[in-house]
């Protein structure tokens, strides 16, 4: 059976905010789309998060919305779960994406989320969305503010006990279910394949991610949002609450030895944040922030560094050279303090926060056939005037695909791929809607009175 | 239509054939979950005394602290286990009611 | 033109669900801990549940998300919910979002009422018991207004599918283009004779190394040849009507004084002279002039900035003619606004870091423009004098602090990081090291902010090749004086570098560059204009930095570049594209819509007195108009919702209170306030 055939104007792969804002901006503009997720839920990276600078808005104040419009959105088609394989450009100029969804054996028309399997199933794994410190089980809701808000089961780790099957009020369990083909027929691509924090192990210095109360940036968004494993802020070694927690910037960026030379951009302003909502969370904790250049450069984002400042953040110019860690697993920080006639010190904290800068998650060039620069992010050519456009006709970039970048740029980039899409629809689509959705006789006068 | 004892076998006859297919990962995950009981049946009968901070825990148990405090925060994901206040700079947990059968 | 406020449909929709048993679904959300961190909402929902027609009270971690909106619409579907109050983040963050929910539902929207316990509640108390009563209190306040509510709809009106872009910038260049490129048409406005602001004056510009006027004229090319653009240099604006989808603006444009066969000539002939703003003052240029060679558009203009009484004179083959400014306005009807007005550089006070005292101390921009100017060679010479030492220095008029730098005329200090000078200022700096390998190049600075793609690696290579990099801090800036000592150099720089001790130095230099920060173009005209709001920073403000990041708080204007805030070129474009996006998604199908909350005239009780035109601030939005009621000819007041902004003024000014706010009806409020000042239902509340 030749597989399913969607057609749209526009493909969008990766359902994080930049893919997610894109989807809406075509969307909104009477543009088909079909929104590609490889993970189970949409919301990417930043639904993990707790609360967003500069605003300390929580975090899926902003997103889950989004997800849910995304959900709604009656021009958009959401495939999550789903592999592209190939890209193909047709006669007509137009891509075609061959497509697999994996299975989740469980059928997401009728999962109600009730989580009954999940509670049953007796098989508990470490949640890679609390970065390890929480747990999931065999079958499982991604989590709480998921979208689709659909139960999965991680095959590989499953024992095929049955358990959950047996359970579910609705019989929605399936073990058989096979991967699916699809294709997805588009006039244009937007890749928003986001990014993936520097591995925190990169680094022998910082203990090669072996010490335990050594932890990156994301796993203390998630020890801070409400939702987060342990509900409060705790260390891992011990569940202790610390009351000394050291920031080190610039770990995984601006750094030769990682090949990764370029400054991440927004590890200055999260550990800015990070300080602020743990001396909210824990007002009598230490916290200190070894730094080289604090990079507050948005709009208003020094003024945040300010607050920090009054707040009784210390900012310590210092360069780290190496994090060992006494019995207790008190991390130890060996460190220049540059302000202080680079004297060198050591000092003892309870918890030790990488800030861990944003590598590229996803390497485009075999199928997408679109260049990579040599900082491993999606190329943009005309990167002053056409920010999202890449060296590939009809296929367009968003957020932080195209290098690091903070929410507020995600989402204006996003805007700015959208533009440049619609455009090219516009021009050159068999599809194109020739200025969006066209207005039915006599609606332009009606006039509803309230 | 079939009847119920009918789909019963067809469904267990069905896991089976599934298992034998999943046969590594099955194998490897049955391995994962006696470790984990073991180290359940451990935690929850340390904690028969009555509330107990990770540190408390690990030390009657001899496990390391990490793994004590992630098995704790499973078991309070899933309602095993209940956060009862502070004792000093750590959290103390007691098992929850339907934990004792 | 939308039709007049029709008084009978209010009436249907006063009297429509009448005979509906009113149910009410009160939903507490706890904001991921931003409410529930300080309000136990639990007891809210607890005590709610006991309102009469609550029939459902809930919470949530999220009433926003999918799941929790999904309750909602089960709650409406499954129990008959036929009214919502969400308590939660402020409105501007979620209202539409919940209407959306209740519309899914199958009610109308305006069946629902948003409560801000975040801003009104959780943000402003710590005592939690006190805050849980009070969120109580504001809950049971909207739960009154919702027994209320009445089914409204919102407005519909036929957009223009036209859009007005201010400022002739890279911003407002890409904004032009990309709305063109959507079907729509374009007027763009340029207060200046020539389009390209201030990238027009930039050399190679970062990360790209590209020349600044090619790429620009690659973008003027496109505009100039677009049949959908309308372009008029020298205008500005200087009146607007209307509302999104309509607005009636007009534009004055000022003459190109010389017609084009001539111009060259005039340009020739011209003898007066003006300092020369593309080179930020630092020459002199003829009041007849091209901004530059190769400008768009390429006549020559005269400059009747510099022209007061607008008249000039001029000898040409021996012929005496006189060239005169005058002034056109031209009307244009749009859908929709951007603002791309963009940026000034930061002008240092007279005798700042030795600004304007010293000659040996210029600002970036115009030691960019010296640059271009300089004589090709070995070694830099700059107003012929050999330049052997160059200091620049960062964030000046910028990263000001209260106390340490002298505040604005306004008042305010510019405590904001302008964004591209860091860069700016190394991709010069190693410019200068290829140039010029025996030149001393000191970089005193507080961060070095090389974020961008590209940015870092600058840095490095200034490090590498011998820029010396001093480093104060932002409390102890650094001091710009005359040499005691003139043989070695004419000025010096004088800092505590904490890369060495925090021990005092003295840098010499011959030549100072200060690397000053954006500042947003003065915009107050257009402030008062189109009613937006300039933030602290006096740039103009967002809705929301995540939600809405390019829209303004006034439905159709959107903002492009910096006039927003500091940005790069790319940024800038970045920020023009997303707000086409936004006037395409506004004006490409023809209809906008606008919220019903607009005054009402109960025809019955309006006597036509009349004071409520004279108190409204809106024109058209309230007028008084002859109708035959019951036979008799009579004068009654007439609403036309398009333009009433739902002030209210007319409601308190009316006499007879004929006038109500739709969706805010003095009975609602009445309802409100009893609520708020009633007994609260009996919780136990921990504390
Ligand atoms: C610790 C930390 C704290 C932060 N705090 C803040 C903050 O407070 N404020 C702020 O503004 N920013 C913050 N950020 C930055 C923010 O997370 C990013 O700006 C934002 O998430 C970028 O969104 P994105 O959509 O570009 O990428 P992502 O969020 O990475 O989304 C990409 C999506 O694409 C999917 N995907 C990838 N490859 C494929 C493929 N081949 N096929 C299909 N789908 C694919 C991914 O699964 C993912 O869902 C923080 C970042 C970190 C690490
Ligand atoms: C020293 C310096 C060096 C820089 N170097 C670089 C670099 O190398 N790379 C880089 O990416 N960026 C650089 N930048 C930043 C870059 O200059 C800006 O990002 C860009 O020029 C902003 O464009 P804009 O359109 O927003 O504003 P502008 O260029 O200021 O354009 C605004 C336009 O609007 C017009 N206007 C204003 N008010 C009105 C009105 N009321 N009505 C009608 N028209 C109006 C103005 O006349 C002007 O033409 C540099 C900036 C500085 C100061
Ligand atoms: S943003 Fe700050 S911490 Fe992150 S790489 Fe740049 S300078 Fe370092
Ligand atoms: S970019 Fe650099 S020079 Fe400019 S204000 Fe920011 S820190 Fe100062």
């Amino acid at each position: 059976m030749a597989p399913r055939t969607i057609k749209v104007d526009a493909l969008v792969v990766g359902g994080g905010i930049a893919g997610m804002q894109s989807a809406l901006d075509l969307a909104d503009q009477g543009y088909q789309v079909a929104l590609v997720e490889k993970q189970p839920s949409i919301g990417g990276k930043m639904i993990e998060l707790s609360k967003v600078f500069p605003t300390l808005d929580c975090c899926s104040c902003i997103t889950t919305p989004k997800m849910s419009a995304v959900a709604h959105n009656s021009n958009i088609q959401l495939f999550t779960y789903c592999d592209i394989q190939s890209v193909d450009k047709q006669g007509d100029g137009r891509f075609v994406a061959q497509v697999i969804q994996k299975p989740r054996y469980v059928d997401i028309e009728t999962c109600t989320a009730c989580r009954q399997c999940e509670y049953a199933c007796p098989i508990d794994l470490p949640h890679p969305f609390d970065q390890n410190l929480g747990v999931h089980r065999a079958i499982y809701v991604p989590f709480s503010t998921a979208v689709p808000q659909k139960a999965l089961i991680d095959i590989d780790n499953c024992i095929l006990c049955g358990k959950c099957e047996r359970v579910c009020p609705v019989g929605c369990v399936d073990f058989t279910q096979q991967p699916e083909e699809l294709a997805i027929e588009a006039t244009a691509i937007v890749l928003a394949t986001g990014f993936e924090i520097t591995p925190t192990d990169a680094k022998a210095e910082y203990g090669g991610g072996k010490l335990l109360n050594v932890v990156n940036a994301l796993t203390v968004e998630r020890l801070l949002a409400p939702t987060g494993p342990y509900g409060h802020v705790l260390r891992p070694s011990d569940g202790k609450e610390p009351d000394s927690i050291a920031y080190i910037q610039c770990a995984g960026s601006r750094d030769k030895s990682l090949g990764v030379e370029y400054c991440s951009r927004i590890c200055c302003m999260y550990a800015i944040k990070q300080s602020m909502l743990i001396s909210g969370a824990l007002p009598l904790a230490d916290i200190a922030i070894y730094y080289m250049d604090i990079r507050t450069f948005g709009k208003g984002y020094d003024q945040f560094y300010q607050t920090a400042k009054a707040m009784g953040v210390q900012f310590i110019k210092g360069k780290v050279a190496k994090i060992t860690e006494d019995e207790n697993q008190n991390p130890i920080v060996r460190v220049e303090l540059i302000d202080e006639g680079s004297q060198v010190v050591e000092r003892q904290h309870d918890m030790v926060v990488l800030s861990v800068g944003m590598v590229s998650k996803y390497d485009p060039r075999t199928i997408y056939d679109v260049n990579v620069a040599g900082d491993g992010f999606v190329d943009t050519p005309l990167t002053n005037v056409s920010p999202c456009v890449t060296s590939r006709p009809g296929v367009f970039v968003s957020g932080s695909a195209a290098g690091p970048m903070d929410i507020v740029d995600s989402i204006v980039m996003a805007g700015a791929a959208a533009a440049e899409a619609a455009a090219y629809i516009q021009a050159t689509g068999p599809n194109g809607h020739g200025g969006g959705r066209s207005i039915a006789a006599g609606e332009e006068k009606e006039l509803a009175h309230a | 239509m079939t009847d119920k004892k009918e789909d019963t076998k067809n469904r267990a006859a069905m896991l089976k054939s599934l298992r034998e297919k999943h046969k590594e990962t099955v194998e490897k995950t049955q391995a994962l979950l006696k470790h984990n009981q073991s180290i359940r049946k451990q935690i929850r009968q340390a904690m028969q005394s009555g509330p107990m901070t990770v540190p408390e825990v690990a030390e009657a148990t001899g496990l390391p602290s990490d793994r004590v405090l992630w098995h704790v925060t499973a078991m309070k994901k899933y309602d095993l286990v209940r956060e009862v206040g502070m004792s000093g700079e750590y959290y103390q947990y007691e098992l929850a009611q339907k934990e004792n059968q | 033109m939308p039709e007049k406020h029709d008084s009978k449909a209010a009436a249907k929709a006063k009297s429509s669900p009448k005979e509906e048993e009113v149910r009410i679904g009160a939903y507490t959300c706890y904001c991921g801990g931003n409410i529930s961190d300080v309000v136990y909402c639990e007891k809210v929902a607890e005590a709610l549940a006991k309102l009469p027609n609550v029939v459902v009270s809930r919470t949530d971690m999220s009433m926003c998300s999918d799941a929790g909106q999904a309750k909602i619409e089960e709650d409406i579907r499954e129990h008959g919910v036929n009214r919502v109050v969400v308590g939660a983040c402020a409105p501007s963050l979620h209202e539409q979002t919940f209407r959306g929910t209740v519309q899914r539902a199958g009610l109308n929207p305006f069946f629902y009422h948003h409560v801000g316990l975040r801003e009104q509640d959780s943000w402003v108390h710590h005592d939690r018991v006190a805050a849980t009563k009070k969120a109580i209190r504001l809950m049971s306040a909207g739960i009154a207004k919702a027994r209320l509510l009445e089914p409204l709809e919102h407005i519909r009106l036929s957009a223009e599918k036209h859009a007005l872009v201010i400022g002739g910038g890279i911003a407002g260049l890409r904004a032009a283009r990309d709305i063109s490129r959507r079907g729509l048409k374009v007027t763009l406005i340029e207060r200046s004779p020539f389009l390209g602001g201030h990238m027009a004056q930039l050399e190679s510009i970062f990360p790209t190394e590209e020349d600044a006027r090619t790429v620009l004229h690659g973008l003027i090319e496109e505009v100039a040849a677009d049949p959908n653009i309308t372009l008029y240099t020298s205008s500005e604006l200087t009146g607007v009507r209307g509302y999104v989808g309509d607005y009636q603006v007009q534009i004055t444009q000022q003459s190109r004084g010389v017609d084009e066969d001539v111009a060259e000539e005039a340009m020739a002939a011209c003898t007066l002279e003006v300092p020369d703003d593309y080179n930020y003052g630092l020459t002199q240029r003829k009041v007849i002039y091209k901004a530059y060679p190769g400008c768009y558009p390429p006549t020559p203009a005269v400059d009747w900035k510099n022209i007061p009484d607008g008249k000039l004179e001029l000898k040409m083959n021996g012929k005496k003619i006189k060239l005169e400014n005058k002034p056109k306005t031209i009307d244009v009807k749009v859908g929709a606004i951007v603002i791309a007005t963009g940026f000034t550089p930061y002008e240092p006070r007279k005798g700042e870091y030795g600004y304007g005292e010293l000659p040996e101390v210029v600002t970036m921009p115009q030691f960019i423009r010296l640059l271009a100017m300089a004589p090709k060679g070995e070694e830099l010479v700059i107003n012929e004098k050999p330049v052997r030492n160059i200091g620049f220095i960062h964030c000046v008029g910028s990263r000001q602090i209260d106390d340490v730098h002298e505040p604005q005329p306004d008042g305010e200090v510019n405590n904001y990081c302008s964004r591209v000078c860091c860069t700016a200022t190394l991709h010069l700096a190693n410019d200068l090291r290829h140039r010029f390998p025996d030149l001393n190049i000191f970089d005193v600075y507080e961060d070095i902010r090389t974020y961008g793609r590209g940015h870092e690696d600058y840095y490095i290579e200034a490090s590498e090749n011998r820029v010396v990099f001093l480093r104060f801090h932002g409390e102890e800036p650094p001091e710009v004086v005359a040499s005691p000592d003139d043989d070695v150099s004419p000025v010096q720089i004088k800092l505590k570098d904490y890369l060495t001790w925090g021990e005092e130095v003295e840098v010499p230099a011959d030549l100072i560059v200060l690397a000053v920060g954006i500042m947003p173009n003065p915009v107050d005209d257009l402030i008062n204009l189109l009613k937006v709001s300039p933030g602290t920073d006096r740039f103009l403000l967002e809705v929301h930095p995540k939600l809405r990041p390019v829209e303004t708080a006034v439905p159709g204007i959107v903002l492009a570049g910096t006039a927003q805030g500091p940005m790069t070129i790319q940024e800038s474009c970045a920020a023009a594209s997303a707000a086409a996006a936004k006037v395409s998604v506004l004006l490409s199908q023809g209809l906008v819509e606008l919220e019903p909350y607009v005054a009402r005239v109960d025809l019955d009780l309006c006597k036509g007195s009349g004071e409520c035109v004279e108190v409204c601030a809106y024109e058209d939005a309230i007028t008084l108009e002859s109708m035959t009621i019951g036979g008799k000819e009579v004068k009654r007041a007439v609403v036309s919702p398009a333009n009433c902004a739902g002030c209210g003024a007319c409601v308190s000014a009316c006499p007879n209170r004929a006038i109500d706010l739709q969706g805010w009806t003095l009975g609602q409020y009445q309802s409100m306030i009893e609520a708020i000042v009633a007994e609260i239902p009996a919780v136990e509340i921990e504390s």
